[in-house]
């Protein structure tokens, strides 16, 4: 369950917005999350709502934006989608570090993202009384 | 009108009243800035670290044994194990005579940068020339925490049947070497190292796979040579 050290690490970052910008209200929160990080989304999801419950941040929504692998091969200069393993016997197929092109090992250069992209707010605004 | 301090009252704002900022911030970033750190001070001291990462029962305890064993006469090794409750790893190596820290994650399932750091702040590093870290016995969540090591070690045995590899894809692809170890029982389990080590290089074709048994000391020297060379 490190969703939920992620998940509170999140919450750490928007609570530290909202004590900078004391008249704002968070809306929507929108994450990057690398395919190959091991991040289970519907887990930092449930992590999230548990831990803003009863919060400033309480109905905030989470929206996560999948980031696509892409690697890079040293030894035949290949530059883009990894090789899949499609019959792992996993749930789908996997990504792998040989290259699609010469078959040596690649390095990724894009996929172990997981960061705050953007946060949508709005103004609290006083009463006039 | 003069507002007074404090919030007053929160109004719903309407679609065209949301604003939106960028915000690049990653969530990793604490741990990785804390494993850099590890990693400068263990360079600065000479010493390198390795974490061994497997499931609980791959013999990641008794693997380190045999390599403290082998190792601790040529240059000084430590151990850093880690455990979510028990020190019976710990107490296990420390019979070798050599400094070992236990680091309780109590309900955590991974160690972190952090505890590791604190870790190296309880030995003298200038004597230690290896530290082989012990993660928590666990194929997934250790995979997203560097802790400043060198190299990661992922140890798998054959008793825990033909598809470990396949099962825990994402944990091959962050590891410089890999150990399938208890090979000696590889018969009676009716599981083929070989298909093991083929499906390690299906995911990582370069990367070093040495099979192992503790029982009957093969190819821990191997092993050995291999920590030394990273």
């Amino acid at each position: 369950m490190h969703e939920f050290s992620i998940a509170a690490s999140l919450v750490e970052k928007l609570s530290e917005f909202l004590r900078e910008n004391p008249d704002k209200r968070i809306c929507e929160v929108r994450l990057e999350i690398g395919e190959l990080s091991h991040i289970e989304h519907d887990q930092l999801r449930f992590c999230y709502e548990s831990i803003t419950k009863e919060t400033p941040l309480e109905g905030s929504s989470l929206k996560i934006d999948k980031v696509e692998a892409f690697v890079e091969c040293p030894h035949c200069s290949y530059r883009g989608r990894p090789k899949y393993w499609d019959d792992i016997l996993a749930g789908a197929p996997v990504v792998t570090f040989q290259c699609p092109s010469c078959d040596k090992t690649v390095e990724e250069t894009q996929g172990k993202e997981c960061a705050i992209k953007s946060v949508k707010f709005s103004q609290i605004q006083p009463v006039p009384s | 009108m003069a507002n007074e301090g404090g919030i007053q009252a929160t109004i719903e704002a309407s679609p065209d009243e949301i604003y939106d900022i960028e915000l690049e911030h990653s969530l990793l970033e604490a741990n990785e800035k804390l494993a850099k750190e590890n990693r400068a001070l263990l360079d600065q001291h000479g010493t390198t670290a390795i974490d061994f990462m497997g499931a609980i029962g791959s013999g990641k305890t008794t693997l380190i044994a045999k390599l403290v064993e082998k190792l601790k006469g040529k240059m000084g090794v430590a151990v850093f194990n880690g455990d979510a409750t028990t020190s019976n790893d710990a107490d296990a190596i420390a019979k070798q005579n050599v400094p070992v820290v236990q680091i309780a994650t109590i309900n955590g399932c991974h160690l972190d940068a952090n505890l590791v750091g604190k870790g190296l702040r309880k030995i003298d590093i200038d004597k230690v020339k290896l530290l082989f870290i012990e993660n928590i016995g666990n194929l997934i969540c250790p995979a997203e925490f560097p802790l400043g090591s060198k190299a990661r070690v992922v140890v798998v045995s054959v008793t825990e049947g033909p598809w470990m590899v396949r099962k825990h894809p994402h944990m091959f692809l962050g590891a410089q070497l890999v150990v399938i170890n208890k090979i000696d029982m590889a018969k009676a389990m009716d599981v083929s190292v070989e298909d093991l080590a083929s499906d390690v290089h299906k995911l990582k074709p370069d990367i070093k796979v040495i099979p192992t048994s503790c029982k009957t000391g093969e190819g821990i020297e191997k092993v050995a040579a291999a920590l030394l060379a990273v």
